[in-house]
C-alpha cells in the first residue's frame, strides 16, 4: 500500500468519525478492524499508546504479539496487536464490587480512576489480559520521575495527575479506552493514526457506511475467544 | 455493654499481662508473635509507601498473590472456628461448652488477621466506602464483602452472648448459617472466573465451605491440645478429633472430584490439572489428609493431635497459595513473548504479611489467654 493510498483511508475514516459524533452516544458502536496481514510488528502503536495515556513500566494498552500459526511443518508467524477488546458482554464491568468499570452507551469500556478499589479482580476476570494495574513506577524512578511522567495524562477527558492521591491512577486497573479523549475531539485513537502498516481501522460500527462495517462484511474476519461469550468489538482479519 | 471482664480480659488482668511482656517475662511464644507482627508491620509499611510495584511479586499476569492467598487462609479458618461452635454446641454440648468463647474469640482475631492482609493487598483500601455507595449486585466480591461484615457481626454477637451464657439456638443457627453463605460467596468469587478453568467451577464454593472447617476446626483442636497436655484432661480433645476426621475426609472427596474433573477438561488451560495431578495426590491428599487423618485415628494423644493439626495448618496455607496462584500458570494467549508457564514466587514484603497476619492471631490470643479471659466465663452483666 503506497503512502497516498494510506492517506485516504485515514481521510475515509476521519469522516466516518465526524458522521458518527454527529449521532447522539447511544447510536454509537465504537469497533476497532485489525488487519493481521497489515501488521508489520512495528510496535509503533504500542509506542504511541504509550505516550498517549503515559503508561508506566510494565504497562501497555496495546501490545502486539508474535503469534505462531499452523502446525509443524507447515507453520507460520503472525503479529497480534491486543488492545481491549471493548467486549459487548464484558465480564470485567461485572465482577467490579463498587461499579468503578462499566460499559458506555457507546459501547466502550471505561473505568473511573477515583472510584478503582484496586482489588485487580477486573484483572483476573478479563479473559484477554487487557487490563494491568498501575503499580506507581516510573521509568526513571519514584524519587526523581521525569516531569512528563507525573503529568495529567488526559484519559478519559478528565485530569488524573500521578502524584495527586485522590484523582490519581496509581493503584488502579487500567488498560485501553479507544482513546475516548481524542475520539470525542474527532480524532483517531492513537493506534490507529501511529500504525505504519495501515493494519488498524476504527469506526462506528452502526453506519453501514463505515469502512470498519464493510471490513467485518467482507467475511474473513475472526474475534479472539469467541466461545466465551464476550462478544469482542475488535475485530481481525485474515 | 461492659467491655472489660466480658468482650476482652479484666482491666487488672490485662495490665498485668503487658507488664511481664514488659518485663520480659512474656514467654517465648508471644515474643516471637510480637516480633512477627513488628516484622509484618514494616512489610506492610513498605508496600503502603513503597507501592506494590517495587515491594510485591504480582503482576499483570499474576494479579493475586501471596496477600490474597493469606487472606482467604484466615478467613476460611475464622469460618472454620464458627462452623466448629456450632457443630460443637450442638453434638458435644457438654464437653465442648467450656471452650465456646475461646473457639469465638479465635473465629473473630482470625477473621480480623484476614482482613489485614487483603487491606495491603488493595491498591486503595481508603475507597472501601465506595461498597456503600455504588454497590455492584453482579460482583461476587460485592457479596462477599456484605457477607464477611454479616459474619464479624453475628460473630461479636455470638461471642457476647456465649460470654453472658445467654444462649440463643436462634442466634446459634444465623452464627452457622452467615459464616456458611460469607464463605460460599468467597468460594463463588473464584468459582465464577469463567475465563480461568483453573477457578471456573460450581464445586469452589463448597470446597471453600469444607476447607475452611478442616482449617479452622485444626487450629482449635490445636488449642484445645495443648490445654490438654498442660492439665492432662484428654475427655476435651474427643469432639475435636472426631470433627477433624470428619473434615478431612470431607475435603479427600471434594479434593479427589475436583482434580478427576479437571482432569476431565479439555479446553485451552486444563493442562494445569494434568500438570499437578502428582503433586495434587501425593502432596495435595496424601501428605496433607491422609497422613493427618491416620495419625489421629491412631494417635489421639495430644501430642498425636498437636502433629496432626499442624500439618493440616501447614498444608492448608500451601493449598490456598496454589489455589490462588495456579489460576495464572497457563498464559492467556499462547505466543512467544509469553512463557509457556507463569511463575510466581512472594516477595520478602508479602511473606512479611503473612508473618503479620499469623503474629496479630497469635498475640491476640496469647494475651488473652494469659489475662484469664477464658478461664472464668463472666456470668451475666
Amino acid at each position: 500500500m503506497d503512502m497516498t493510498a494510506h492517506m485516504d483511508i485515514m481521510a475515509v475514516m476521519k469522516a466516518d468519525l465526524e458522521r458518527a459524533l454527529a449521532k447522539p452516544l447511544d447510536q454509537r458502536r465504537w469497533a476497532m478492524v485489525i488487519d493481521l496481514r497489515r501488521c508489520i510488528g512495528c510496535h509503533a502503536c504500542t509506542t504511541g499508546c504509550m505516550s498517549e495515556n503515559l503508561t508506566p513500566p510494565h504497562m501497555q494498552y496495546r501490545p502486539v504479539r508474535e503469534e505462531e500459526t499452523g502446525r509443524f511443518p507447515a507453520t507460520g508467524l503472525r503479529f497480534l496487536p491486543r488492545p481491549c477488546m471493548q467486549c459487548d458482554n464484558p465480564g470485567c464491568t461485572r465482577v467490579c464490587p463498587v461499579k468503578a468499570t462499566w460499559k458506555r452507551e457507546d459501547g466502550l469500556v471505561t473505568i473511573d480512576y477515583r472510584k478503582c478499589i484496586g482489588c485487580r479482580y477486573c484483572l483476573v476476570a478479563c479473559p484477554y489480559g487487557a487490563r494491568s494495574t498501575d503499580t506507581g513506577e516510573y521509568y526513571t524512578g519514584e524519587f526523581h520521575a521525569r516531569t512528563y511522567e507525573v503529568e495529567n495524562s488526559g484519559e478519559y477527558g478528565k485530569t488524573f495527575r500521578r502524584r495527586s492521591h485522590w484523582h490519581s491512577p496509581v493503584g488502579n486497573a487500567r488498560k485501553c479506552h479507544f482513546c475516548i479523549h481524542r475520539v470525542e475531539k474527532g480524532e483517531l485513537t492513537r493506534c490507529t493514526t501511529t500504525c505504519l502498516g495501515g493494519a488498524t481501522f476504527f469506526g462506528d460500527l452502526n453506519d453501514p457506511k463505515a469502512l470498519v462495517t464493510k471490513l467485518i462484511a467482507k467475511g474473513n474476519v475472526f474475534t479472539y475467544k469467541e466461545e466465551l461469550g464476550t462478544r469482542p468489538m475488535v475485530f481481525y482479519l485474515l | 455493654m461492659t467491655l472489660f471482664g466480658l468482650l476482652l480480659p479484666e482491666k487488672e488482668r490485662l495490665a498485668t499481662t503487658f507488664r511481664e511482656i514488659v518485663a520480659g517475662r512474656g514467654g517465648v511464644a508471644l515474643y516471637a508473635a510480637i516480633a512477627g507482627m513488628l516484622l509484618g508491620g514494616a512489610g506492610i509499611a513498605a508496600i503502603v509507601f513503597l507501592g506494590h510495584g517495587r515491594t510485591t511479586n504480582t503482576s499483570t499476569l499474576v494479579p493475586w498473590g501471596m496477600q490474597i492467598a493469606t487472606y482467604v487462609y484466615f478467613a476460611l479458618v475464622s469460618g472454620g472456628c464458627i462452623f466448629t461452635n456450632f457443630l460443637g454446641t450442638q453434638f458435644f454440648r457438654r464437653t465442648y461448652e467450656p471452650l465456646a468463647s475461646r473457639v469465638i474469640f479465635l473465629g473473630l482475631v482470625n477473621a480480623l488477621a484476614g482482613f489485614l492482609s487483603l487491606a495491603s493487598e488493595l491498591g486503595h483500601v481508603e475507597r472501601l466506602f465506595w461498597f456503600i455507595l455504588s454497590p455492584n449486585p453482579t460482583s461476587p466480591m460485592f457479596w462477599m464483602s456484605v457477607w464477611y461484615t454479616a459474619d464479624i457481626a453475628i460473630l461479636l454477637v455470638e461471642y457476647y452472648n456465649v460470654r453472658r451464657h445467654h444462649h440463643s439456638k436462634g442466634l446459634l443457627y444465623a452464627s452457622f448459617i452467615i459464616p456458611l453463605i460469607t464463605y460460599c460467596s468467597l468460594g463463588s468469587l473464584f468459582g465464577a472466573v469463567s475465563s480461568l478453568p483453573y477457578y471456573y467451577s460450581a464445586l469452589l464454593p463448597v470446597y471453600f465451605i469444607f476447607a475452611g472447617f478442616l482449617a479452622g476446626n485444626a487450629l482449635c483442636a490445636a488449642v484445645v491440645a495443648l490445654r490438654a497436655a498442660k492439665d492432662g484432661c484428654r475427655e476435651l480433645l474427643r469432639p475435636f478429633i472426631r470433627m477433624q476426621k470428619i473434615a478431612l475426609a470431607s475435603v479427600f472427596v471434594l479434593a479427589f472430584c475436583r482434580t478427576i474433573i479437571g482432569l476431565a477438561g479439555s479446553g485451552s488451560g486444563y493442562e494445569i490439572f494434568r500438570e499437578t495431578m502428582v503433586t495434587d495426590l501425593v502432596f495435595g491428599m496424601v501428605v496433607s489428609l491422609v497422613v493427618p487423618f491416620l495419625i489421629l485415628t491412631y494417635r489421639k494423644s495430644p501430642g498425636g493431635v498437636l502433629l496432626a493439626t499442624a500439618i493440616v495448618l501447614v498444608t492448608q496455607f500451601i493449598a490456598r497459595l496454589d489455589l490462588v496462584v495456579r489460576g495464572f500458570r497457563v498464559p492467556l494467549f499462547r505466543v512467544y513473548d509469553m512463557p509457556e508457564r507463569i511463575g510466581y514466587t512472594p516477595s520478602v514484603a508479602e511473606l512479611l504479611v503473612l508473618l503479620a497476619s499469623a503474629g496479630t492471631v497469635l498475640f491476640l490470643y496469647l494475651v488473652a489467654e494469659r489475662s484469664g479471659l477464658f478461664e472464668a466465663p463472666a456470668k451475666g452483666e
